[in-house]
């Protein structure tokens, strides 16, 4: 899977949660889910389900720790990915 | 330190469907878990024992300086006394202890979270349009006899936020919180 497409999956996974909805347009590697798309701490755990849904991964609470932002998230499912 | 967390209850049934599959398994352990799925209201518990670990997580990150990050887990609460109303709980993460108080109202609660079971504070919660920060700024202004207009919130590398007066840090520990439509703060009357 490319980065671009990647990435996009995760805009669209995030995207119901994002209560700056600003933030999306300029959805890049340095978007940071709390402080640039204020999404609820609580809907961190939503975000993980989907995207262990979407790739068919499972991250487990070590890695869910990291996934504070989009570089780290993308680097956690390409981690699964590979471990698939 | 301290630490506090407030949930609009309305709120969190709109943003949150905690019977997905998944979701109380990742956020909460076995013991918490059941202790959720037994209650009158599971509801009303699973947000409580979230709001311990969300007011302790802050005043555990304040204590250590720690950088963010989302381990709900590895909090782990025991609620030691309460009804309906206020619920007193103690949470361990690794080899630290915090204790909790939280307020259950109507339509939200609002929890705070010690390392000490004794703390003299202040707190207030209030309606989301209310400027909380300004709120803050107020009742420190009072408590350290400084002009309002001489202080104002910085945040640090870890996005703690700190008080300033005067390009100088204010000896001050504090927390903000907000949740739909309400927001709150704590403000310790005892320097850290």
């Amino acid at each position: 899977m490319s980065d671009k497409e990647l990435l996009e999956k995760l805009k669209n996974i995030v995207t119901p949660y994002v209560q700056n909805k600003e933030g999306l347009e300029n959805f890049d590697e340095n978007t940071d889910f709390l402080n640039d798309l204020k999404i609820n701490s609580a809907n961190l755990v939503d975000v993980v389900l989907d995207v262990e849904d979407e790739f068919n991964i499972e991250i487990d609470n070590d890695s869910m720790d990291d996934m504070l932002n989009v570089l780290d998230a993308k680097k956690i499912i390409q981690l699964k990915l590979s471990e698939k | 330190m301290i630490g506090n967390d407030i949930v609009d209850f309305n709120t969190a049934a709109l943003q949150s469907n905690w019977q997905r599959r998944g979701f109380l398994e990742k956020l909460f352990s076995e013991n918490e878990q059941s202790l959720i799925l037994n209650s009158e209201i599971p509801e009303r518990k699973l947000w409580t024992l979230w709001a311990m670990k969300e007011a302790t997580y802050k005043a555990h990150q304040r204590r250590f300086k720690l950088p963010r990050s989302f381990n709900p887990k590895q909090f782990n609460c025991k609620i030691i006394s309460g009804d309906n109303t206020s619920v007193f709980g103690k949470i361990q993460i690794r080899d630290c202890s915090y204790y909790t108080q939280t307020f259950i109202e109507e339509d939200y609660l609002h929890c705070i979270a010690s390392q000490f079971q004794q703390k003299d504070t202040v707190q207030k919660v209030l309606s989301q349009s209310t400027d909380i920060r300004q709120e803050l700024i107020l009742a420190v202004s009072e408590l350290k006899k400084i002009p309002q207009a001489k202080i104002s919130i910085e945040k640090d590398c870890n996005f703690i936020p700190y008080l300033v007066c005067d390009d100088d840090k204010i000896n001050c520990d504090f927390s903000l919180s907000h949740h739909g439509i309400f927001c709150a703060f704590v403000l310790s009357l005892t320097p850290y």
